[in-house]
């Protein structure tokens, strides 16, 4: 009996080898190698929390630290989809913080959530009214037919577009305009490639550099005015008064800057690529017939400009009483209602993981301040820039400019901002800087991702049309971010002074 | 949906008994040069070539929510084409107009949807009355890789070629991000040609170590050298003087074995050193090296290393690893 059931025992032993030894086979190898780095942060997590608490450091702020290097290293490394990340972090607040649902779903939703949220659809509603062919029209009818002169006038267009309604708008609605003048030129790729590169960064780069302009020119704007309200702005108190950042004062510090990057785009890359063609008169001829066959424009064309520059009225004029997010809410609600964009195309275009993402990012920023754990990583940081110099003035500056700029190479610029925000600005309270100003570094800085595929949107979208490669990126993006933090230190360091 | 299933794997047996080549293109020189290697290698009827150019998925997170489709769809709408179609279209062109298959074709097009992303998969088949097939497909997949290793799954195939992706890098690198061509020598499941400043004409290099599997391997390179009726030698190499004699034996026993497929080789030597260092000088001189892949699971290959990736990785000329 004992005997026969030693067998059995054996049996399935043996059985329960087999099967460990084909989980552990190439399959669930491959599964955890692909997801390698989902487990190495959830190790991590797991290792700072059993860790003791630092002095000066609040068990709750613990959590959140964590919670806050576990995602980042998610956000890098992306072993699992953007969106679920932001899930964790939802589920991380509910869990591991104890915080109720109530209380972490409103912290989810604010004013800059409904912007990028209405942003958004605004953009596929502008990309749908088929504009970009008239807008190339006009730009060839200034510029003339000289391929330096196009690029000027192509990066100075999608700028100032951009920096009203997105970079991202603007790449997606300009990109056939770059192609087509590539394509009309000649059909062998091979032949144009260097022209194709200075066009089609003229778009990506004019853009990129122009998403710093307005408050609406990107979402990492709006979460660094909602930061500065959030952590700042005391209703009771009017000396803060000056940390309600509104639209037009935000372009008085921003906007210069782009105006000022502007030509350098286009000398940049002059620099770096020789195109082939000096002139494009045959590209353009070629244009204008294919404009000429649109007929005049329409009225829905005529109604759709109308609505973009009533947004853009609202934004500038009304937002700060009722709030970006309703502007843009509104404007496409306007652009819905009166049938010029279906909704389909909107769900479609528009990716809803990105609200949720920035929603949990900057509610868990916002967990950053509340709980002390912004201040106290803020105090030991400037602890290790202080032999550098750097803990304060000028190098702190460039300290922050730097660390943004690196940050946001690596993952969207965004949720860079959301991430940093909290510790730059309490830098600047510990090093008693100005606030608004090292908010201003970060917000800008993390526009200067010029060398990567993934570090803007408008060179995401711009490499999708499959003409440049990821190195023509690294050939010309580092003299860009070169010459756009020199820039913008000039203007921390010799302008904006004046405004605070 | 039973009845699916059945024609599946009824497809999947009968393709089992044509020769076809799978052509990874992203529109680099050296993935044509591999095309036109590919239309030798197929070019008797029975023979299946698959043009293959993967897309990765689109991710809106990176364009700022704003989808990549959006500004594709807008390129659509102005009449332009998009990458990978133009790509494909070249290596077509290429195979009728330069490598001198025949010119009847018939063309089928079919178009399946992945994961909600419109362009999904697309493919356009070619036949001709001597029974070749030409499929051009454009597959989207989460990674180049996958892609290509799923669409093995789709149909066994018995060659992939693939252009040097030109990012090797060592042992680190591909902990991080190991290169497309790595990936798939790696875990496709038949041998793999990883085209490399191609030059044909200057015949094959095959390496035996004296193995089971690299016996079996040298049956296969026979196949593979007797459809391009190219040239073929055979060279072993031995750590040490002692190993020398068994060096020559290994060398003669694939002599034997290639003679007795009806393959004469043009050379047989043996060498003594380093066996990838040795392999690699060696077949300088040729237009490819023939290594068959080590019978090691990744694992062991991750601890141990392996001569034939090695080989591949640091080699100047093409390398074709057999299974």
């Amino acid at each position: 009996m004992n005997r026969g059931f030693d067998l059995l025992y054996h049996q399935i032993f043996l059985k329960f080898l087999v099967v460990l030894k084909k989980l552990i086979t190439d399959f669930s190898i491959h599964f955890l190698w692909e997801k390698k780095w989902f487990f190495f942060a959830m190790a991590v997590g797991f290792f700072l929390l059993i860790l003791p608490t630092p002095d000066g450091l609040s068990r709750e702020a613990m959590i959140v630290l964590t919670m806050s290097i576990v995602a980042t290293i998610l956000f890098i490394t992306e072993p699992i989809p953007l969106p679920a990340v932001a899930l964790l972090i939802i589920l991380g607040q509910v869990f591991l913080l104890g915080s109720s649902s109530t209380h972490v779903a409103k912290t989810l939703w604010n004013d800059s959530v409904l912007f990028i949220l209405g942003s958004l659809m605004l953009a596929v509603a502008v990309v749908k009214q088929k504009l970009d062919k008239r807008i190339a029209w006009v730009i060839v009818r200034i510029t003339g037919t000289k391929t330096s002169n196009i690029c000027f006038g192509i990066s100075v267009v999608s700028g100032v577009l951009a920096s009203f309604i997105g970079e991202h708008t603007v790449a997606a609605m300009m990109l056939p305009v770059g192609i087509t003048l590539v394509t009309l030129t000649s059909d062998d790729p091979k032949k144009v490639r260097n022209l194709a590169a200075v066009l089609l960064f003229s778009i990506a780069y004019g853009c990129s550099v122009a998403g710093i302009g307005t408050p609406s020119g990107g979402a990492r704007n709006a979460i660094m005015i909602g930061y500065w309200r959030e952590f700042f702005f005391d209703p009771t108190n009017p000396e803060t008064n000056k940390f309600l950042i509104d639209y037009v004062r935000w372009m008085a510090f921003a906007y210069p800057m782009f105006l000022i990057q502007l030509p350098f785009v286009t000398l940049v890359l002059f620099m770096t690529f020789k195109p082939e063609y000096r002139d494009l008169s045959r590209a353009v001829v070629k244009l204008r017939d294919q404009v000429e066959r649109e007929g005049p424009m329409k009225t829905s064309d005529w109604v759709s400009i109308i609505f973009f520059f009533l947004v853009l009225i609202g934004w500038i004029f009304v937002s700060d009483d009722v709030g970006m997010g309703t502007i843009a809410i509104l404007g496409a609600t306007v652009f819905l209602i009166s049938g010029l964009v279906r909704w389909e195309d909107i769900n479609s275009g528009v990716n809803w993981g990105v609200v949720l993402l920035y929603g949990a990012a900057i509610s868990l920023g916002i967990e950053m301040k509340d709980t002390g754990a912004a201040t106290w990583v803020a105090t030991s940081f400037l602890e290790y820039l202080e032999p550098f110099g750097a803990s304060d003035g000028f190098g702190l500056w460039a300290a922050v400019s730097v660390l943004t700029t690196a940050v946001t190479n690596m993952m969207s610029n965004g949720a860079a901002v959301a991430v940093l925000g909290p510790v730059v600005l309490n830098m600047a309270v510990v090093a008693q800087e100005n606030p608004i100003i090292i908010g201003f570094i970060t917000a800008i800085s993390s526009a200067f991702a010029y060398l990567t595929v993934v570090g803007t949107p408008a060179c995401t979208i711009v490499y999708a049309s499959g003409y440049l490669k990821t190195t023509d990126f690294l050939s010309v993006g580092w003299k860009m971010a070169l010459i756009s933090i020199i820039i913008m230190l000039a203007a921390a360091f010799l302008y904006w002074p004046y405004l605070v | 949906m039973a009845d699916k299933n059945i024609d599946q794997k009824d497809l999947f047996e009968k393709r089992k008994e044509r020769y076809r080549v799978l052509v990874c293109i992203d529109g680099s020189d050296e993935s044509y040069r591999g095309l036109s290697y590919a239309a030798q290698a197929a070019k008797n009827k029975n023979s299946d070539i698959v043009l293959l150019y993967v897309r990765p998925i689109d991710q809106g997170l990176r364009s700022g929510g704003l989808q990549v489709r959006v500004a594709r769809e807008n390129m659509l709408s102005w009449g332009l084409e998009l990458p990978g179609i133009k790509y494909l279209k070249k290596g077509l062109e290429q195979l009728i107009s330069g490598d001198g298959l025949s010119a009847n074709w018939k063309e089928k097009i079919t178009h399946t949807d992945i994961d909600g992303d419109p362009l999904g998969d697309n493919k356009t088949e070619y036949t001709n009355e001597v029974g070749q097939t030409i499929v051009l497909k454009l597959k989207t997949a989460a990674t180049i890789a996958s892609g290509i290793l799923d669409q093995y799954e789709l149909g066994p195939y018995d060659l992939i070629i693939l252009g040097d992706s030109g990012s090797w890098g060592g042992w680190t690198k591909s902990l991080w991000d190991p290169a497309v061509a790595e990936k798939i020598a790696m875990h496709a499941p038949c041998s793999v040609l990883i085209a490399r400043g191609l030059e044909r004409g200057n015949g094959h290099l095959l390496c035996t170590d004296g193995s089971d599997h690299a016996r079996k391997m040298v049956a296969r390179s026979a196949t593979i050298s007797q459809r391009i009726g190219s040239k073929l030698s055979v060279m072993s190499v031995s750590r040490d003087i002692e190993g020398e004699a068994e060096a020559k034996n290994n060398v003669n026993l694939a002599v034997e074995e290639l003679k007795s497929s009806g393959v004469a080789p043009v050379n047989a030597f043996t060498r003594i050193g380093n066996p990838f260092e040795e392999i690699i000088n060696a077949g300088k001189d040729y237009s490819f090296i023939v290594v068959g892949s080590t019978g090691k699971t990744s694992i062991q290959r991750f601890f141990m290393g392996s001569v034939s990736f090695k080989v591949m990785e640091y080699a100047k000329n093409s390398v074709i690893i057999t299974r």
